[in-house]
């Protein structure tokens, strides 16, 4: 900090850095801040199905059949917890349950969960 | 450790979280502030009730905070050296020490929801400089209930969108620390 006060020309690029990072993460906020009510969050291994359910507005019984599991009721084991009991790679269930979504999406339920995506 | 944290909270709920935020104000660095929002989503899910997760953050995060005061106040010398080094270093120590004094009961409050890095070096800071405990507390449990209520409170709103919200959330703190460098250079720059 004493060298950039006794360096006007070091104090003037910190401040255009400053400027410029400001910008930087301002607009990589406003695009997260357009795409919070436009897009759902990607299916991730620690979601649970009535997570994944909730977050993209489909039944999680869909998703539960998706996936080859009984639904139950209370059922909040994660995608990997699950993949791991039926001996199946993480990867295959995201697959099955980011399809399931899509076929959902394209022939909504009527009593489906949530807003329309 | 991200994904144990977030999937512990999905499948378990309350004893989870208050776990972790627990650990986290300790100063053990995890992702509070998902973890938090995630909460949010789960109340919105009706998993737990919105009011009993504000009140298990809060009581979490006060707790880890009073240990962290108490290894300060009462720690001795040779603990506090111990906990510093385990944070990061002592003249990092010194220097919110220095900071605490200035700041007082307005320091401790907004680093418990806005400069929240900061937390644990002003929970230690303070139990050295013997901070009145009782002032502590008050700014601690205005400061963590604060936190816990925006954050779980936005994870409510928007609880179909909390990957992207925390995004939204680690850039914008990042565009204000870059803000306020540059208000703080530009004025040093420009007054004379």
């Amino acid at each position: 900090m004493a060298l950039i006060r006794r360096r006007p020309l070091l104090l003037g690029l910190t401040f255009v850095l400053a400027i410029a990072v400001t910008f930087v993460f301002g607009f990589r906020a406003g695009a997260h801040a357009r795409r919070i009510r436009r897009q759902n969050d990607p299916v991730r291994p620690w979601m649970s199905v009535p997570f994944i359910a909730h977050t993209h507005h489909v039944p999680s019984e869909i998703l539960f059949q998706a996936i080859g599991v009984q639904p139950r009721e209370h059922d909040r084991r994660p995608i990997r917890q699950i993949a791991r009991a039926e001996k199946r790679p993480v990867a295959d269930l995201v697959r099955d349950l980011e399809n399931a979504i899509a076929n959902a999406r394209r022939n909504p339920q009527p009593n489906a969960p949530g807003k329309a995506p | 450790m991200r994904e144990q944290i977030l999937a512990a909270l999905s499948q378990y709920g309350s004893p989870a979280l208050f776990g972790v935020v627990t650990i986290a104000a300790i100063g053990v660095p995890l992702p509070i502030t998902l973890l938090l929002i995630v909460t949010g989503s789960l109340a919105a899910q009706g998993m737990v009730s919105f009011w009993w997760a504000v009140g298990l953050a809060t009581a979490g995060s006060v707790l880890g905070d009073q240990a962290g005061y108490a290894i300060g106040r009462w720690g001795g010398s040779r603990l506090v050296d111990r906990f510093s080094r385990l944070l990061g270093s002592r003249e990092r120590l010194e220097k919110t020490q220095a900071q605490a004094r200035e700041w007082g009961g307005p320091g401790i409050f907004f680093s418990r929801w806005l400069i929240t890095a900061l937390g644990p070096w002003v929970n230690l800071a303070s139990g050295i400089a013997e901070y009145s405990w009782t002032r502590f507390l008050i700014w601690d449990v205005a400061g963590e209930f604060l936190g816990a209520l925006i954050y779980i409170l936005l994870g409510r709103v928007f609880s179909d969108s909390v990957i992207t919200l925390d995004e939204l959330l680690g850039d914008f703190s990042w565009a204000m620390v870059a803000l306020l460098a540059a208000v703080l250079i530009g004025w040093k720059l420009f007054k004379k």
